[in-house]
């Protein structure tokens, strides 16, 4: 697995907690970690080709004029439709989830002490249905 | 010795003597002579053998051709060939030794046909070897084909599981010992009959051999045998070919998985009831959680209305009481004083009942506000216990006073939530007593450099009460004996606020008590140290002779509580002006000067806490001010203090504290609503808590800085565009901003009370109902915030430094 280290984005412009995740997923996991403070970072850097990204809805909160989390979402979307990408936010209102989901997001999960756990579930989950899948087309290769 | 004359005779004698196949062929491979072991191997009869050529034994065409050089050198050579017999074939050794004719040219070959070994088909026959001359031999005294179908009979008997053999057409041609147990029938009884019938599902079956003769392979198929327990089985077959590669049947074998099923049905059960198990405990805690969700509500609602209610009668109270004091000082004959007197006890029962009620909510829902100020303990205690004097001596009691003398003269604590403690266990003594008496203790138990440990204790000689009440009685409504509130009076409620009074200060009461001849109560709490001068701390009351003709300012709406602030400030012998409401207090300080402001914070057109910050930041006058309010609250406290205010003064107005704030303030001005800022510091509470973030780093120091470092760069200009954006009413950016903030107090481990407060912020940034709360919680995280960066900067250096 040592040198076939997976790659994780993180965007959120809240630095405090950005960095908190990063802690977490650096102390946890052996995802290789990426942080960006702005959706168009996190654009520009696509090409590195993450396994997954996690990001933030409100990106815009208090710069102005820059891309929104759903923007954003869109953008990873149409470099690359198979990006697993779980949105965060501080928010908990149903419409923000169905959102996020409408714009093909794999889960939404609010921020909190345990939004990490979730994080961690839904991202075994995630990779857990991608090797289904991959054994589903290799079988399906052969047929 | 005869002669033997027929030595033809005599050779064949020889090679029949042989226990080996043994045949002579001449150089093209006719048939010359065989002996008789040749002849059972081959079961052919001599006459047919001897017009055959040795290519009609062998698949290779060309067999001699190809062999020649071999068969026909000079020497003995082995070839590993397969022969064929009877559409049967055998793997073989032959072993052939030349012969010569006149001419000394090869003319022929004798050849010996050996078994191979099992294990080493390129077993070289060795005559010297003992060991395998003898496998040698016993192979060769049977026949080769029994002894490889014996061979191949052991494996499959040796198998557990049933072995078929069928033909094309799905008939039974041979089988193991299994089979016959598992179908319950015997050789004559299986042989020749249909594979399929023996299954539970015979078109299964057939589709079982169907396929394997049309894949030449079957795995894994599932099936049931039909034996007297329905053995479940999974079938594996696949074709055998004859030598000309034709499929002439199929071999099956079924391996009985009923042993594999049932673990595997366990298996799922268990899996069923464990999830089963799983979910009944799901809901059992939902509906737990769900439970103590309502009655959690029903608690709020509860305190809420019981502290709605008090403060809804405490208000016109307030009135009642101040008008009766003042209709005391009026001439009164003697009937008259007697009714009125009877309304102001009565009065004063009632407000106390419902002060009760509200402190009780108070402390239960945190709000307790515990003062921190310097008093003097044993002038305190003394002026309390003056009130119970005259209750004493008509109940001819003693009061023995014991107080120790090593406390120090002045400590810092709640003087008022003392009191209130002492006076109801006073009067409880008191009221339960009817003979003997009471003793009041006071000691010093511990002292460290920054406090000390005071243990009060009140001793009667009264009642007492029955050990398994002892618990019960701090309960709110509940007396030792249900018939207690009937001769003794009082609502059950001074002992449960006691307890809680006590608990919220950190300290613990404990009761001794025996029926009928006393009770014990004794309570611990804890004080600082000052070094405060003595003389800056007013006596409990009196009047100040050096203080006279002040001019106060009262700002207050109600008329009533107009006129009662007027009478008391009259009777004080200082002259009041009254305004009602914020616009006109500042237009009256504009004009005319006064010593002292008294401000209600409840009033139309402009609230206290407003009127106060436009005096401070306007007019830029120090004036002192004293907020009146009807409920005070942490929030409420911590805003008077932001806006600039000097004290508080709780409603109804005491009129001694009231006297003695007013007093206390122009005496130093200086002092605001709390005592003093190097006492703020140690003992207000640490408002940031790095536990989450120490568990979430490990402890890691590089990592824990890091992040507070982050807090502290990406915080401040936060709390800044907050105020700005709350000033400029700009409710979008407000909702943003609050926002970012809300995931950052819970990892600095700020209260939850301020996100909280952030999140109706951003409700109300989104809403925008409720004006009045908004801004005095901004002010509040801005206080809280600015305090945790304080906090985090000192944590800062010692990770730092560590």
């Amino acid at each position: 697995m040592k040198t076939n280290q997976q790659t994780v984005f993180l965007v959120d412009d809240d630095a405090v907690f950005l960095k908190l995740l990063a802690i977490d997923f650096q102390m946890q996991t052996n995802f290789k970690v990426l942080t960006f403070e702005t959706g168009e970072k996190c654009i520009e850097n696509l090409q590195l080709q993450p396994d997954l990204i996690i990001l933030d809805y409100h990106l815009d909160g208090v710069e102005k004029g820059v891309m929104n989390g759903i923007e954003t979402l869109d953008k990873i979307k149409d470099f690359n439709t198979t990006i697993p990408v779980i949105m965060l936010s501080s928010q908990d209102k149903i419409e923000v989830a169905i959102d996020c989901m409408h714009h093909k997001a794999h889960d939404y999960i609010v921020k909190s002490e345990t939004a990490f756990l979730k994080l961690q579930n839904n991202i075994q989950s995630i990779f857990n249905f991608k090797q289904v899948e991959k054994k589903l087309n290799w079988y399906m290769d052969r047929m | 010795m005869d002669k033997i004359e027929n030595v033809s005779a005599l050779k064949s004698c020889l090679i029949d003597a042989n226990p080996n196949a043994l045949m002579v062929i001449d150089f093209r491979g006719n048939v010359l002579e065989v002996n008789q072991k040749l002849l059972s191997l081959f079961q052919i009869k001599k006459n047919k053998l001897r017009h055959s050529n040795l290519n009609d034994f062998f698949d290779e065409p060309d067999f001699i051709k190809n062999h020649r050089e071999i068969f026909l050198k000079k020497n003995k050579s082995e070839i590993h060939t397969t022969l064929k017999l009877k559409n049967q074939t055998f793997a073989i050794v032959l072993i052939s030794v030349p012969f010569k004719n006149d001419q000394g040219k090869v003319a022929g070959a004798v050849i010996q046909f050996k078994y191979p070994t099992i294990s080493d088909t390129n077993y070289t026959f060795n005559p010297e070897d003992n060991i395998s001359s003898n496998l040698k031999n016993q192979y060769m005294d049977l026949s080769m084909q029994e002894i490889s179908s014996r061979y191949a009979r052991s494996l499959i008997e040796a198998s557990l599981d049933p072995l078929f053999t069928i033909s094309l057409e799905g008939k039974i041609t041979d089988f193991n010992n299994a089979s016959m147990e598992v179908t319950g029938l015997n050789r004559l009884a299986l042989i020749n009959t249909d594979f399929k019938t023996y299954f539970t599902e015979p078109n299964e079956a057939q589709k079982v051999y169907q396929q394997i003769f049309e894949n030449g392979f079957v795995d894994a198929y599932p099936l049931v045998i039909k034996d007297h327990k329905l053995t479940a089985v999974l079938l594996n077959g696949s074709v055998y070919k004859n030598d000309k590669g034709l499929v002439i049947g199929a071999v099956v074998v079924a391996r009985d998985i009923t042993t594999q099923n049932k673990i595997e049905k366990e298996l799922i059960e268990a899996k069923v009831f464990a999830e089963k198990a799983t979910k009944t405990a799901e809901d059992a805690k939902l509906k737990a959680e769900a439970a103590a969700l309502i009655a959690e509500d029903a608690v709020k609602s509860k305190q809420q209305f019981l502290s709605n209610m008090s403060h809804e009668i405490r208000t016109p109270m307030n009135a009642i009481i101040g008008f009766t004091k003042i209709v005391l000082k009026t001439h009164l004959d003697k009937k008259q004083l007697e009714y009125i007197e009877a309304i102001k006890i009565s009065g004063y029962a009632l407000i106390v009942l419902i002060n009760d009620i509200l402190d009780l909510a108070k402390v239960d829902s945190g709000k307790m506000v515990f003062e921190k100020a310097p008093f003097k303990m044993s002038f305190s205690i003394a002026a309390m216990l003056h009130l119970f004097e005259t209750k004493i001596q008509e109940k001819n009691l003693t009061l023995i006073r014991k107080y120790d003398e090593v406390i120090p003269e002045i400590l810092i604590g709640d003087p008022t939530r003392l009191h209130q403690i002492i006076l109801n266990l006073m009067s409880n003594a008191v009221k339960f007593t009817n003979k003997g008496n009471i003793t009041i203790s006071i000691d010093m138990i511990a002292e460290s450099k920054k406090d000390v440990t005071i243990e009060f204790a009140i001793s009667d000689t009264g009642i007492g009460i029955a050990e398994n009440k002892i618990t019960s009685i701090f309960e709110n409504f509940q007396q030792a004996t249900t018939g207690t509130s009937r001769i003794y009076g009082g609502t059950g409620l001074g002992l449960a606020i006691v307890k809680k009074l006590i608990e919220s200060q950190d300290g613990s009461i404990q009761v001794h008590s025996v029926l009928g001849e006393g009770s014990t109560f004794s309570f611990r709490l804890k004080f600082q140290k000052t070094n405060e001068n003595v003389e800056a701390i007013l006596p409990f009351f009196q009047k100040d002779e050096q203080i006279k003709g002040l001019k106060i300012l009262v700002v207050e709406d109600i008329p009533l509580n107009q006129l009662l602030m007027k009478t008391l400030l009259d009777d004080f012998g200082f002259k009041s002006e009254i305004a009602v409401n914020g616009k006109i207090a500042i237009e009256k300080v504009k004009k005319n000067k006064y010593d002292i402001i008294l401000m209600d914070l409840q009033m139309p057109e402009m609230n206290g806490f407003d009127a106060t910050k436009f005096i401070r930041n306007e007019l830029k006058s120090k004036i002192p001010i004293i907020a009146l309010t009807a409920d005070v609250t942490t929030m409420d406290l911590a805003k008077c203090k932001l806006v600039g205010m000097n004290d508080y003064l709780a409603k109804p107005v005491d009129e001694q504290l009231l006297y003695r704030k007013i007093v206390g303030l122009l005496k130093n001005p200086t002092s605001s609503l709390i005592p003093k800022n190097t006492l703020i510091a140690e003992n207000k509470k640490k408002c940031i808590n790095l536990n989450y973030l120490m568990t979430r780093t490990k402890s890691n120091p590089l990592l824990m800085s890091e992040m507070i470092s982050l807090y502290l760069e990406q915080t401040p200009p936060l709390i800044s565009s907050m105020k700005e954006s709350f000033v400029a009413k700009d409710w979008k950016t407000l909702q943003m901003v609050v926002h970012k903030m809300i995931p950052s107090f819970s990892i600095m481990g700020i209260d939850n009370q301020i996100e909280e407060m952030a999140k109706s912020i951003k409700n109300f940034a989104e809403e925008q109902f409720l004006m009045n709360d908004i801004e005095n919680m901004v002010y509040q995280i801005e206080s809280v915030c600015l305090q945790a960066f304080d906090e985090l900067n000192e944590e800062l250096k010692l990770i730092q430094l560590n």
